[in-house]
């Protein structure tokens, strides 16, 4: 849960990149340090190992300044996303406050977007969380590649296999030229700030 | 399509996958390539292109299987190792906090950064116990129980502990060292004048909150075979997390207990009881690196003790 100092009017907040292995969550965050300056508040953790694949998280701290009164802080995260790492992305996600799914649309990940949403399910599940209630959005990824013959899913049975029960925000991205990036998390953030202020309000 | 088509672009298609990292992926369209132009004797300079293809097969399984060897996790800096003990530790109450940093530390495999923080947390009165336990926790976790050993003799000699928490560490040290079949002896300690046991198990008690459990039997229904007792040790516990190291040998084992299985009428041993209760697996990781590499971690909620 969100870290509220009603006293120093401060909200700080986790907000998780998931997804399969090599979907582009980490190159998501990398846009966002390099094209958000100044949003950014510090520098940008990568924890990796061999081919660049994330090993325990990658970290990236953001300010958004004041909202409604309150500054606004936020830390995004990334989990390793390949298949062996689960206790890994189960200690990443402990406290999450809002939850950007990364999903491949190569053809030949189509399965792994799915196991992977499970897996999320799962470990949301073992932290007493609903997937259907956690402020979550949807994004898929590496549209670009289309251009170069790659068989890619159409957007439609990725949001009729990935969100046709939950239903949830969901949109085409480019992390590596950026593309879908910025409202990709402006969505997450505003449903997660939504969600934090109705916890504002029960706890008053 | 024109084979010589179909075949450069399955090979663009593989090339592609390749900088995107999935190489898995790459090698089954590199693969299809092969078997297009097997089938097809007419193909301009096949052998060179078969043998072009093969090598770049082999070169992709030797980089997959670099990845499967990794032996150490990436080292880790201290700036790092900072990040993960303060973003990691959640609670409200600095010592507690304090606590949770040091834990998350081990979770993630930094056990000599961990110990460091275990070390300083035995100077505060309230942590004192679980600093102690986690410490023996981490050795084991290390293989150097040995050092474990010592060190715990050494809290005898001293005179950091009272006589009750001695004799907790002591009991909560023997139970792992049987659990594991090990030929240690540890130095007795005196049962303290006044001790309640229940003191050990209850959620009062100012250690963790949860009874320690040392190992655990499951009994499994295969389908074909009876139902089959098994007993396996903790590496690790927090609060009412457990994580139990199961060999790869145990294939049958491994395939039942998937993310999310319930386990009913499980055996919880601790050192001074046995209880029955339920836990849901909530994690599975196949080990990548360090002694135990290809071995599974398993994580255990217990739910209802
Ligand atoms: N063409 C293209 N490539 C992308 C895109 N996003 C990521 N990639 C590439 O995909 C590969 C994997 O990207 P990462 O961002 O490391 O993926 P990840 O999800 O963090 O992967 P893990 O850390 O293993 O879970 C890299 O080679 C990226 O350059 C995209 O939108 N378009
Ligand atoms: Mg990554």
């Amino acid at each position: 849960m969100a870290n509220i100092n009603i006293k120093k009017r401060e909200i700080e907040c986790k907000i998780v990149y998931y997804g399969p292995g090599r979907s582009g969550k980490t190159t998501n965050l990398e846009y966002i340090f390099k094209s958000y300056k100044n949003y950014v508040s510090g520098e940008m953790i990568s924890i990796k190992t061999e081919g660049d694949r994330t090993l325990f998280f990658d970290f990236l701290p953001i300010g958004l300044g004041t909202i409604k009164g309150y500054d606004v802080r936020v830390q995004l995260y990334t989990v390793p996303g390949q298949v062996q790492y689960t206790s890994t992305r189960r200690l990443v996600l402990k406290e999450v406050d809002g939850i950007v799914f990364v999903a491949d649309s190569l053809k030949v990940r189509r399965e792994k977007n799915m196991q992977s949403l499970k897996d999320l399910q799962n470990n949301l599940k073992g932290y007493d969380l609903s997937i259907f209630k956690v402020p979550l959005v949807l994004q898929y990824n590496k549209r670009d590649l289309s251009k170069q013959g790659i068989p890619l899913m159409h957007s439609e049975l990725m949001e009729k296999e990935l969100n046709s029960q939950l239903k949830v925000p969901s949109f085409q991205a480019s992390a590596i030229t950026g593309q879908g990036v910025g409202v990709t998390l402006k969505e997450c953030l505003m449903l997660t700030l939504k969600s934090i202020r109705k916890q504002l309000k029960t706890v008053k | 399509m024109e084979i010589k088509k179909q075949i450069q672009s399955m090979i663009a298609e593989a090339k592609i996958y390749c900088t995107q990292g999935l190489l898995e992926e790459a090698i089954v369209y590199y693969q299809n390539a092969k078997n297009l132009v097997e089938k097809n004797e007419k193909v301009k300079n096949r052998e060179t292109i078969l043998k072009t293809i093969e090598d770049r097969i082999i070169s992709l399984e030797n980089e997959i299987q670099k990845v499967k060897d990794l032996k150490e996790s990436a080292p880790v800096s201290s700036e790092v190792q900072d990040l993960i003990k303060t973003k990691f530790a959640f609670s409200k109450d600095e010592n507690e906090s304090a606590l949770e940093g040091a834990i998350a530390l081990a979770k993630f495999g930094q056990y000599e950064r961990a110990l460091q923080e275990f070390d300083e947390l035995l100077q505060v009165d309230s942590l004192r116990l679980a600093a102690a336990k986690n410490i023996i926790r981490c050795h084991i976790a290390m293989s150097t129980i040995e050092k474990a050993v010592d060190i715990y003799q050494e809290w005898m000699a001293g005179d950091l502990f009272p006589q009750d928490q001695l004799y907790k560490i002591n009991i909560f040290f023997k139970s792992i060292i049987d659990s594991k079949g090990l030929d240690i002896m540890l130095p007795q300690v005196e049962e303290p004048v006044d001790f309640e046991m229940n003191e050990l198990g209850e959620s009062e008690n100012e250690d963790d909150e949860f009874m320690d459990i040392s190992s655990i039997g499951i009994s499994l229904d295969t389908g074909s075979e009876k139902k089959r007792m098994i007993d396996l040790d903790v590496s690790f516990q927090q609060g009412n997390e457990i994580n139990l190291i199961i060999s790869s040998k145990n294939k049958d084992l491994i395939d039942n207990l998937k993310v999310g299985f319930r386990l009913n009428d499980v055996q919880f041993y601790s050192p001074f009881a046995i209880f029955t209760g339920s836990g849901i697996v909530s994690a599975k990781t196949q080990i990548g690196f360090g002694p135990k590499q290809g071995d599974y971690s398993l994580d255990i909620t217990v739910i209802n003790k």
